[in-house]
């Protein structure tokens, strides 16, 4: 994802990872909450809790580590009306009731299983999923110079990708928090799972494809630009497979087979390697959109920015020093 | 009540950059760096019918800021007189507000880490003097004032000449008109 001469992405990988991460960890915490709420399965989900503070966690590093100045990161939460601290907020508190949630479905500590707060905590937990999902999305989408960002199918987009790549992540932590003695519960969890993947995988594509067919038929020439990027372009290789091939096809096909295979006998293998797959369309996908920051210019715009030098950085230093 | 505007008359305008470099030395800003640069459009049409237009870019300082809004520490200020700048001491350089920038007027300081614009040179301003670009023009190309001011050139020219917004079908409502012309001409 190597840019032309004169061409400055206001955000990077960091920023990618983050909402990556922010996606899959929410993701992770409302498909489990879901799972205990709804079908009872909260004791095998105590990894997946404990897998998206971890990811949370991970995430915001990214984003302080994006931050032109880290150690004020603080100051994020000082404002009262934009998107990214509201986002802040949430996946902050989020890490909390997660670790809080935790508790509860390890069953290490006295008030384990105490079903009532464990239930309020789960509904906590699903609502800032919820939101920390739909963040993700609107963070991006609030932008009304990114031709490409700008639109309320956006968090849409992220937040099928989240539940997604969230459900994979709960498969697999519900894997080895079972070991080798799945049961009848971590069955029944991962049979869920595999089939919320597949719904979830089938909507994603969809709405990816569509997303991009949107874009290349929108009166925009910038949008039109980027969605032919993402087709035939410099991006066409990662969005064709790792997106849609690796992402979410491969995926599908495994889920099928192992879902099939598990009504007979095992099968549990070809759905863990779908869970881990779908995690590179997560990240494909936010590294696509995040580097799809194109602007709409003026005319003689490009022409000016490409004539900007660049590298000056070692010339300075040497002059000043 | 005062709202400071800028007029751009691109007839005048002969695309000499000497704003640019002016506003370059007066904020010391490294070389990639640029608060205002002039783009041109053209040479378009076919001999003899050639035209070519130079476009001053400078911070629009928009009425309604998209980058104050996104802003998550409250360093994108918009002051009441419509001066739209940025509190160094308060910004963590997330970047936010040069994505929600339209006219890619906010760039970040890679020594410093923080979000720098153009700020209507308002310490000049507020001395009654005129922002150093405005001053350096030659061309008189660049025209600066209180659009609550009647008197005022650029409060004149706003009613009496037809002027531009950049993308102001984003509804940003920029405060920097634009009188199009080819370049020169005036």
């Amino acid at each position: 994802m190597s840019g032309r001469a004169g061409e400055k992405h206001v955000w990077t990988w960091p920023i990618a990872g983050y909402l990556f991460l922010g996606g899959l960890g929410a993701g992770m915490t409302l498909v489990a909450a879901v799972a205990d709420l709804v079908f009872g399965l909260g004791s095998v989900m105590a990894a997946s809790v404990a897998g998206s503070l971890v990811a949370l966690g991970l995430g915001s590093f990214l984003l302080v580590f994006e931050l032109g100045r880290p150690l004020a990161f603080w100051r994020v939460f000082s404002a009262q009306k934009a998107v990214l601290t509201f986002g802040a907020w949430m996946v902050s508190v989020l890490i909390v009731v997660d670790a809080l949630y935790f508790s509860f479905l390890s069953g290490w500590f006295p008030w384990s299983g105490a079903s009532g707060a464990q239930g309020a905590v789960a509904v906590i937990g699903s609502l800032l999923g919820c939101g920390v999902l739909v963040y993700t999305g609107v963070e991006l989408a609030s932008m009304r110079a990114r031709v490409f960002w700008n639109t309320p199918a956006l968090p849409v987009l992220f937040v099928f990708s989240g539940l997604l790549t969230g459900a994979g992540g709960d498969f697999l932590l519900v894997l080895v928090w079972t070991g080798s003695g799945i049961g009848t519960t971590g069955w029944a969890a991962l049979g869920g799972l595999a089939l919320a993947m597949m719904l979830f995988a089938a909507v994603t594509l969809f709405t990816v494809l569509l997303y991009v067919l949107m874009m290349l038929t929108s009166a925009g020439t910038e949008a039109n630009t980027v969605a032919r990027r993402w087709l035939v372009g410099r991006y066409a290789l990662y969005f064709w497979v790792g997106v849609i091939g690796v992402g979410l096809l491969v995926p599908l096909v495994l889920l099928g087979v192992g879902i099939s295979a598990q009504q007979a006998s095992g099968g549990v293998l070809p759905m863990a390697v779908a869970s881990a797959l779908v995690m590179v369309q997560g990240v494909f996908l936010r590294f696509l959109v995040v580097y799809s920051d194109d602007r709409k210019m003026l005319a003689g715009e490009l022409r000016r920015r490409e004539r900007r030098p660049s590298g000056t950085e070692l010339f300075l230093r040497a002059h000043k020093g | 009540m005062t709202r400071f505007a800028m007029v751009m008359d691109t007839r005048r305008c002969i695309g000499c950059d000497s704003c640019t470099t002016a506003c370059k030395v007066w904020n010391d800003l490294p070389l990639d760096l640029e608060f205002n640069p002039v783009v041109t459009d053209g040479p378009n049409g076919v001999y003899p019918h050639l035209h070519m237009v130079h476009l001053p870019l400078i911070c629009m300082h928009c009425a309604e800021s998209p980058c104050v809004h996104v802003c998550p520490t409250g360093a994108s200020k918009c002051d009441d007189d419509g001066i739209v700048w940025v509190d160094e001491a308060k910004c963590i350089g997330c970047g936010a507000c040069m994505a929600a920038c339209p006219y890619d007027a906010r760039h970040k300081d890679s020594a410093s880490g923080v979000v720098m614009k153009c700020d209507f040179c308002k310490d000049r301003v507020r001395k009654r003097q005129e922002p150093h670009c405005v001053w350096t023009c030659h061309q008189r190309a660049r025209i600066f004032g209180d659009l609550d001011d009647p008197t005022s050139d650029v409060a004149r020219l706003v009613a009496s000449v037809r002027t531009e917004q950049l993308f102001a079908e984003m509804g940003t409502d920029p405060q920097v008109f634009y009188i199009i012309g080819t370049g020169g001409q005036g």
